[in-house]
């Protein structure tokens, strides 16, 4: 069969009109259409078939029962049903319920609409026993009893015949009259549709069903632009637009369409006409179940604001380039390296983790490679790899002197350390790869591998079962072996697309922010497992810089994001803090302490792996003292165990191991809690968040955080007072209530640490010559140590993690007075402002904040982004939308939200998990709209608590 | 070939002496130029003990040193930066005329080169650029074939400051791996510094007891550019190879 360009690709899923496209009529023998879309299933496919009639009708007649992986849905009754079929037969899934007054109306308006035309003289019946529809047939004669489709043209003449003789104009008219009596008799937005013999006036019709499709095709990680619509009646019939033309909704914009009918007035533009019926609809079938045979890749949208591309291949650039287009999946990451060797290349795998070595020099351990390919990159080859965000795929094609290659890859969300790789391509550049071969005790790989006229397909899986065992990823192997490479692609769509339902944040009005976005969410959804421990170094699963350490990056900038889209990652998290306390404790009582004192840097064994001396950016060799001074961390995962309780209101978290980090964290600052003569508590010789200056005394962000903890744990603990006693409650109150935070009411300042406004008052806003800036490397380090000159919020981290802990209204003076002292010369700075600025209604300041937080590694503004991800400054880019431009902040069983929306941006909308419900606001201009299923408590700006339920709750005043 | 152009002067030995040491590193052959316009005792002398065969050329220079090296196809010209270590200008006027129009490497030597000389150790600072880094990746790769260590320097100005640094016992690591995969050659040293480049291009080869500079240059010595080139020329007690970066 020769078919058109843009037939000439794989589809993903189809969606097509039943009686006349994939059969002449309903008596017609269905079991080609049958074999044909049951062995698309097996081969991954999605399949929606479309009907006016029933379940009955329609599986009767086609009888398929598919095994998956790919699906078949029947949409049918005109819209009102969907049934989902496998291999027990049909299953309804979605029903669209006239209410008994809907019915009503339905019925008087058929009666209005055949009383008017039997007025202008022509007799028709109705026909009511239809689900959310009333059928008026025009021509009820024992001839037209029922058309067969084939006979559609002839139909179409004999109604038009009628009506005319009766004065009508035609089929326009007559649906004109109905339309006119279903409005009258209150049925407003009725669906009048006509397939030439019926006139039908129905609460839904044939563009529901492909809405639906369309919704659920999303929600399974297929874009519209994958899908093939087909129908035998898009083009007009009778001047009405044709029946199958509702197929063409919206939501399929960037599908592709074809009609198979006559079309006797021609089909709409941008409708491929295929012509031949059914019969063309099948080789249609057949020539995309042989695509699926031959092992052809699938398409990969480029949808706006979901993808990411490299072209060619720039040597300068390319281990940024690789490490943007890393796939993780929460247990493995693969740098997105050219599958053809190159030396500007460094392909790699880590797991999250995996660590070598000892003590400081303990790094994530390099794994083997699973996706390299044996052939080199020519200088002039064609190179192209995009990523698509949505679904974790990145396709790559290459076009170069000695053959070309598609190849698409992911490592599945679905079973993390399953990595699958699909390429066809000559033989000259796929000619030596070996079927089998073991990477390393705990990681395999297997192919499947068939060649023809010199074109090699070659389904590769790896799987990688790093700390657990070889049995373990032979298994695994063996399993995604069994289930092939089109159950793995459909299962890890369907997938990263759930993610996405629960995760996304949609900001109208600025286009390149939106993909930027999302590209920061992609990789933190990547970087973390949801289950059993997880280890967030700084650069998640995106490279091994930083050693793969876990700093107070994870607890407090990469957890409050999984704590309110997929709270079990967070709890997987928080997981791998608990199981090191033991580390922690002997931490603290080695240090004269109580309590757990977590390490400002942590791998494996939960010991401090901090190094003790760096050379810096100046070429300086100096002593690192964050491993012994910064202890902020000890509160951070305190704080952490605390956010996830709140948005998930876990209780046997809070009562076991999450009251056990409160009350181990609390012990630790009882006992680091110096009480001087004049009863004042002091934490002295600390580092806080702003690591220009160290060891200094009262620092407010660890005094306050301290504070926060001591009463957090008290309150926990009186809630669950096993093994704390009441004497010990006490002492962490008076502690708590000892601490000076160097908070002056006069001014509304915060002193961010003892002698801190003693210092050179130099303001970097004005010195330097751009911000955010490495002020050591500006000012050198001893000049910087003794000036007012801030890395990062410190004072201003408090607004932001514990408003309730600081000084009411005091956010815009410490805003006025830090942000133009800090550089920004952390990574974690920007995003952390753009929150800050937006609360404090400085909303162009925090829009370019939150512009560059977005973009430190897609521009590689660190000139570090080869060796990772900035995961947690991906993180602080959430922080800004949830916390900062939403104000969202979990209450109780409120849910607080407090917009700020820019005057660029059009709306705002974000998706979160709270407490066991899915909710979903939109922030507009002049209301917030909020879906919560099932329904929770929300409280807009301060106002009192309403119910936000299934269907919504828009709310006025923003 | 590595031509040497010596001057009847006290600098004559020790452009001599790296001529032959560069033309080791090359693994190449070494001959030496003279123009006699002021007596040939010195020079002549000179070449004789360093066994290097000297020549001849008619006036005017340096046109007939240009004249020369295009003829010859001569692949490094090694010229005295002046003629005794006190003298009034960092060089001469036939060494600024040349750097400014030879389109090919050249070694400018300061008469106080310490001697013998043998070359163990390269400096070659590095501003960043694609242009510096394209017209120094010959003279990289050649020296890293070789047993010369090089050590490449960068140093943060307020042209180039970088805007973050995390976690200080890390920043540098991964900044320098990727600096110098872009910019040179994985595996080398790299120091890095802050502050006005070419003195700490001076003290960096000092300290780490460098005895060649190898700087990149637009070969423009209009008022304002060009500063690190003037600032080693003027103070560097090594050799100093200049490497034009052309418009590709």
């Amino acid at each position: 069969v020769s078919l058109p360009a843009p037939l000439d690709r794989r589809f993903e899923a189809f969606v097509f009109d039943w009686d006349g496209t994939a059969v002449p009529d309903r008596e017609a023998d269905a079991t080609d259409v049958r074999r044909r879309l049951e062995a698309l299933c097996a081969l991954g496919a999605e399949v929606a078939v479309v009907s006016g009639t029933n379940v009955v009708n329609v599986d009767g007649q086609l009888g398929a029962r598919p095994s998956g992986p790919g699906r078949l849905y029947l949409c049918l009754n005109r819209g009102s049903e969907v049934f989902r079929v496998d291999a027990d037969g049909p299953r309804l899934v979605y029903r669209r319920a006239a209410t008994p007054a809907e019915d009503a109306v339905l019925t008087s308006a058929a009666e209005a609409a055949a009383r008017r035309l039997a007025e202008r003289g022509l007799r028709t019946e109705i026909v009511s026993a239809r689900l959310n529809r009333r059928k008026i047939d025009l021509i009820p004669e024992p001839g037209w009893s029922d058309p067969p489709k084939a006979r559609i043209a002839e139909l179409l003449e004999a109604v038009e015949g009628r009506l005319v003789a009766a004065g009508l104009q035609g089929l326009r008219e007559a649906a004109a009259i109905a339309t006119e009596a279903a409005a009258e008799a209150g049925l407003a937005g009725a669906s009048v549709t006509s397939d030439a013999k019926h006139l039908e006036i129905g609460l839904t019709d044939k563009s529901d069903s492909a809405r639906w499709a369309f919704g659920e095709l999303w929600r399974r990680g297929i874009a519209a632009s994958l899908t093939l619509v087909a129908g035998d009646e898009m083009g007009p019939l009778g001047e009405l637009p044709g029946s199958d033309s509702l197929l063409l909704v919206p939501e399929g914009n960037g599908s592709t369409a074809v009609s198979v009918g006559r079309e006797p007035e021609g089909v709409p533009a941008g409708v491929i006409a295929l012509t031949g019926g059914p019969t063309a609809f099948l080789a249609l079938l057949d020539d995309q179940l042989e695509r699926r045979r031959r092992r052809e890749p699938p398409g990969l949208p480029e949808i706006p604001g979901w993808s990411l591309a490299v072209d060619g291949l720039d040597p300068e650039l390319e281990r940024a380039h690789e490490t943007l287009l890393t796939l993780s999946d929460g247990v493995i990451g693969t740098t997105g390296s050219p599958l053809g060797r190159h030396p500007a290349a460094t392909p790699g795998v880590v797991a999250i983790g995996v660590y070598e070595g000892e003590g400081a020099d303990t790094a994530l351990a390099p794994l083997p490679v699973w996706s390299e390919l044996p052939f080199r990159l020519a200088p002039d080859a064609r190179l192209r790899r995009a990523l698509d965000l949505r679904t974790g795929i990145l396709r790559e094609e290459l076009a170069q002197a000695d053959g070309s290659l598609e190849a698409l890859r992911f490592s599945s969300l679905a079973r993390p350390g399953t990595a699958t790789l699909r390429v066809v391509g000559n033989r000259s550049l796929l000619g030596r790869t070996r079927p089998s071969w073991e990477a390393a005790p705990t990681a395999l790989v297997a192919e499947n591998r068939t060649e023809r006229d010199g074109r090699v397909a070659l389904d590769r899986i790896a799987a990688y079962a790093p700390g657990v065992g070889a049995e373990s990823a032979r298994l695994k192997l063996e399993a995604a072996r069994r289930d092939g490479y089109e159950a793995l692609l459909a299962e890890h769509r369907a997938t990263w697309a759930g993610r996405w339902e629960n995760a996304d944040v949609v900001v109208e009005g600025d286009p390149r922010l939106q993909n930027d976005i999302r590209f920061a969410l992609f990789h933190l959804i990547g970087s973390v497992p949801d289950r059993g421990e997880a280890a967030v170094g700084a650069r998640g699963l995106t490279g091994s810089g930083y050693r793969g350490h876990v700093f107070w990056d994870a607890d407090v900038f990469v957890l409050p994001f999984f704590a309110a889209t997929h709270p079990q990652s967070a709890r997987a998290m928080l997981e791998y803090r608990l199981r090191r306390l033991g580390p922690a404790r002997a931490a603290a009582k080695a240090g004269g302490r109580a309590g757990a004192r977590f390490p400002w840097e942590s791998a494996a064994s939960g010991d401090d792996v901090t190094p003790q001396s760096a050379r810096a950016l100046t070429g300086q060799v100096m002593p690192v003292r964050t491993g012994l001074e910064e202890e902020h961390i000890v509160a951070d995962v305190a704080w952490a165990a605390a956010c996830y309780e709140a948005w998930t209101g876990d209780e046997a978290f809070a009562r076991g191991p999450g009251r056990e980090l409160l009350v181990e964290t609390a012990r630790y600052w009882a006992s680091r809690v110096e009480v001087d003569g004049e009863g004042r508590g002091h934490i002295r010789g600390v580092i806080g968040p702003d690591e220009y200056h160290e060891h200094v005394d009262d620092n407010a962000f660890t005094n306050v955080m301290a504070r926060w903890n001591l009463r957090r744990a008290a309150a926990a603990a009186r809630r669950e007072p096993t093994g704390v006693s009441q004497e010990e409650i006490d002492s962490w109150l008076r502690t708590a209530e000892t601490l000076v935070d160097g908070y002056d009411p006069a001014s509304g300042l915060y002193e961010q640490f003892a002698g801190f406004f003693e210092l050179e008052p130099l303001v970097i806003a004005d010195i330097a010559p751009h911000r955010p800036v490495s002020a050591e490397v500006l000012l050198g380090h001893e000049r910087l140590h003794a000036a007012q000159v801030v890395k990062q919020a410190d004072v201003l981290m408090l607004h932001h993690l514990v408003p309730d802990e600081v000084a009411e209204g005091s956010l815009e003076a410490n805003l006025a007075f830090y942000e133009p002292r800090t550089a920004h010369g952390s990574s974690l700075s920007p995003g952390i402002h753009s929150a800050l600025l937006a609360r404090a209604e400085r909303l162009e300041e925090a829009v370019e904040w939150l512009r560059l937080a977005s973009r430190i590694d897609l521009d590689d503004l660190t000139a570090t982004t080869a060796s990772g991800l900035h995961v947690a400054a991906m993180g602080s880019v959430w922080h800004a939308l949830a916390f900062g431009f939403a104000g969202l902040r979990p209450r109780g069983d409120v849910l607080e939200l407090d917009p700020r929306l820019p005057p660029s941006w059009d709306a705002l909308e974000l998706r979160v998990a709270f407490r066991g419900s899915r909710v979903r606001l939109r922030v507009e201009p002049d209301a917030v709209t909020i879906v919560a299923e099932p329904a929770v408590r929300v409280a807009l700006s301060g106002g009192e608590p309403v119910l936000a339920p299934p269907e919504g709750v828009r709310l006025a005043g923003v | 070939v590595v031509l040497a152009a010596v001057d009847n002067s006290a600098a004559a030995r020790a452009v001599l002496a790296t001529a032959a040491a560069v033309a080791d590193v090359m693994h190449a052959g070494v001959e030496a130029v003279h123009v006699r316009n002021d007596g040939d005792r010195t020079v002549t002398a000179a070449a004789r003990a360093a066994g290097i065969p000297l020549r001849e050329l008619e006036d005017p220079i340096p046109q007939s040193l240009v004249r020369e090296v295009e003829r010859r196809d001569i692949s490094v010209l090694v010229v005295g930066a002046r003629a005794v270590p006190v003298a009034r200008h960092p060089a001469g006027h036939v060494a600024l005329a040349l750097i400014t129009t030879l389109r090919r490497p050249l070694v400018v030597v300061p008469p106080e080169v310490r001697l013998p000389l043998r070359l163990r150790r390269a400096l070659v600072p590095l501003d960043g650029t694609k242009a510096t880094a394209a017209a120094l990746d010959e003279v990289v790769e050649l020296v890293c074939g070789s047993s010369v260590e090089v050590i490449v320097l960068h140093v943060f100005d307020e042209t180039c400051l970088p805007r973050f640094a995390d976690q200080p016992q890390y920043e540098l690591d991964a900044w320098a791996r990727e600096f110098l995969a872009r910019y040179s050659r994985a595996g080398l040293k790299l120091e890095v510094r802050a502050g006005v480049p070419g003195e700490h291009v001076l003290q960096v080869a000092e300290a780490v007891d460098a005895d060649l500079i190898v700087l990149g240059w637009a070969q423009d010595l209009s008022p304002g550019r060009a500063r690190v080139v003037r600032a080693v020329l003027s103070r560097s007690r090594v050799p100093v190879l200049l490497v034009p970066c052309l418009s590709r």
